[in-house]
């Protein structure tokens, strides 16, 4: 073996990782924080009016250890519980129909007509622009803020399982026929396990937008949530809770979003199999 | 589950009743028109064949010329513009598991276990019966493979598994649409001596596409050879070969004779596909 060769075995990109996954992954968290204070120490664009790293966590482990936020006396608990509760119940509400009536408008023709246009024009609004309507026509801000959130999740679940269906391979309807199956038990069967992956992919999509529509609502209709919090926060110029709220949603968001896969994961386990 | 199939019985020779025969299928003057009001495709066209309860057939043709819409007019996934398919005397009108379909990519449900799939006919119907799945798989070769998921098996295997589960439902026919095709030529073998055993030894009819002249003559009682679109039927063809049919059968004078018979016709109606086709063009 010649020494160049030698050289680039020890050295050379791809074969001897000079550092372990971890490592580069730890890494990755230092260099956004050395980033951010760089940006703030030079007060690049409006960052000078930023909050810097060091502050921000301190501000984040105060909060974490119970300091109220933005004067309102909520703990960052009490604001991240009522936006993860209105996700929650609102996820329950568009799982509990998109689902069905995904699968409905996708198993019959004659549905999919009366029903699919009318949809079809409220499926690019974007979810946060049904905030002013919604606080308007509804009873309580809060129970307004449940229903965008709803908007935002219901849309991509009904969709992806309307195509799911649509896309079910004909022969495995012939082929369950063809061994007994009345048209219930193709449905259970076949239409709607050859579905489920859409579904997942629907859902983990809704979850997602979910997020974003319950800050955006939160924002508008204040009272409290972490939109609130950033909201306010921002309002009052105090960044180091502007970039606590915006650390709180990003953990929440991770963590439901990897919530989501792995159910989803369970559920479509015969796919993963190889 | 429709009671097509049920026959009334009839006295035999001797006078006394012997289990009767089931699964003989009558096709008569069926025409198949695709789009009857856009572009008319007439796929087949008042076509006649008669097959025997537990006869073995194959239905050799030029590719697109409607052995596959044959094969559907009988599963009862299409409804015969005119004509009818006859099953033991009755018009078929849905699909029925007392006629079994085993398709050329399989499908088996990839969301159920290999023992799901085996017991999904059962399940649909009379209800499982502890250890027949596992006693159908092992006879397939399958052991070992039941909480397996379809995506973990080779394509031979998936076939065979495809098979099982035709064969948990007990069909009266077997209704087979280039079942090994996709196989590779050892798998292919050990696949056609398996459906011959389980042929031999259930009485069931089969109606078997292909596009392998010598796969046809091997497996089969007669070989129906279709003609280019719109189908009907060319030629019918006996094999008088003596069974169990070893594979070196193929070497003998009287297969070779076969083969070139059927060649000959396909050969005819291939170019004469071809033909059609550039006229179209
Ligand atoms: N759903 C359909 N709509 C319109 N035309 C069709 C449809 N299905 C089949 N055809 C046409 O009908 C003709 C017969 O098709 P079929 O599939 O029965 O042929 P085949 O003999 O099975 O062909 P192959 O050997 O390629 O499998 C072909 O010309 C095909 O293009
Ligand atoms: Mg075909």
């Amino acid at each position: 073996m010649s020494t160049v060769e030698q050289v680039k075995r020890r050295f050379g990109a791809g074969t001897v990782p000079l550092l372990t996954k971890r490592l580069r992954q730890a890494l990755s968290v230092v260099l956004f924080f050395a980033l951010w204070a760089v940006l703030v120490r030079l007060e690049v664009l409006g960052f000078g009016r930023f909050v810097g790293p060091v502050p921000a966590l301190s501000t984040f482990v105060s909060a974490l250890l119970g300091a109220p936020m933005t004067g309102s006396g909520a703990t960052i608990y009490q604001h991240a519980a009522f936006s993860a509760m209105r996700v929650v119940v609102a996820m329950v509400l568009a799982t509990a129909t998109a689902i069905p009536l995904g699968l409905l408008i996708g198993a019959n023709r004659r549905w999919e007509d009366a029903l699919f246009p009318a949809l079809e024009v409220f499926r690019p609004v974007p979810p946060v622009a049904w905030v002013p309507i919604a606080l308007l026509l509804l009873p309580t801000f809060r129970s307004g803020v449940l229903f965008v959130v709803f908007v935002g999740a219901f849309f991509p679940i009904l969709v992806n399982t309307i195509e799911g269906v649509d896309t079910v391979d004909e022969e495995y309807l012939r082929a369950a026929e063809s061994l007994g199956a009345d048209s219930r038990e193709v449905f259970r069967h076949v239409i709607f396990p050859a579905t489920l992956p859409s579904i997942v992919t629907g859902v983990s999509t809704g979850v997602g937008l979910a997020w974003i529509t319950v800050v955006a609502a939160e924002m508008i209709a204040g009272g409290i949530g972490i939109g609130y919090i950033i909201f306010q926060a921002y309002r009052l110029l105090q960044t180091d809770v502007v970039a606590v709220g915006m650390i709180a949603i990003g953990v929440l968001g991770y963590a439901s979003a990897a919530l989501v896969y792995r159910i989803g994961n369970r559920l479509t386990e015969w796919q993963t199999i190889d | 589950m429709s009671n097509q199939t049920q026959t009334t019985r009839e006295p035999t020779m001797e006078g006394e009743p012997t289990p009767e025969k089931t699964g003989a299928i009558d096709i008569e003057n069926l025409t198949k028109v695709y789009d009857p009001e856009g572009e008319r495709v007439v796929a087949v066209d008042d076509m006649d064949l008669q097959i025997g309860a537990e006869e073995f057939v194959a239905l050799l043709g030029p590719s697109g010329c409607g052995k596959s819409t044959v094969m559907n007019c009988i599963a009862g996934y299409l409804e015969p513009t005119e004509g009818e398919v006859l099953v033991d005397g009755n018009r078929v009108s849905g699909p029925d598991p007392k006629r079994g379909v085993v398709f050329q990519d399989n499908r088996l449900f990839p969301w159920k276990t290999i023992q799901e799939n085996v017991e999904f006919g059962p399940q649909m119907n009379d209800g499982v019966e502890e250890g027949r799945a596992r006693s159908i798989l092992d006879e397939m070769g399958l052991d070992g493979f039941e909480d397996a998921y379809p995506s973990g098996l080779s394509g031979g295997m998936q076939q065979r598994a495809e098979l099982a589960r035709l064969l948990a439902n007990d069909p009266d026919i077997m209704l087979m649409d280039e079942p090994f095709s996709a196989l590779d030529a050892l798998t292919k073998e050990i696949m056609q001596k398996k459906l011959i055993e389980v042929w031999e030894r259930d009485n069931r009819t089969v109606l078997f596409i292909t596009h392998d002249v010598e796969e046809a003559i091997l497996l089969a009682d007669r070989v129906v050879v279709m003609t280019a679109r719109p189908g009907q039927v060319k030629d019918v063809i006996d094999v008088d070969l003596d069974r169990p049919r070893d594979p070196e059968v193929v070497t003998t004078d009287r297969f070779t004779e076969l083969r070139e018979r059927a060649l000959s016709v396909i050969r005819e109606e291939a170019q004469r596909a071809l033909e059609q086709e550039e006229g179209e063009v």
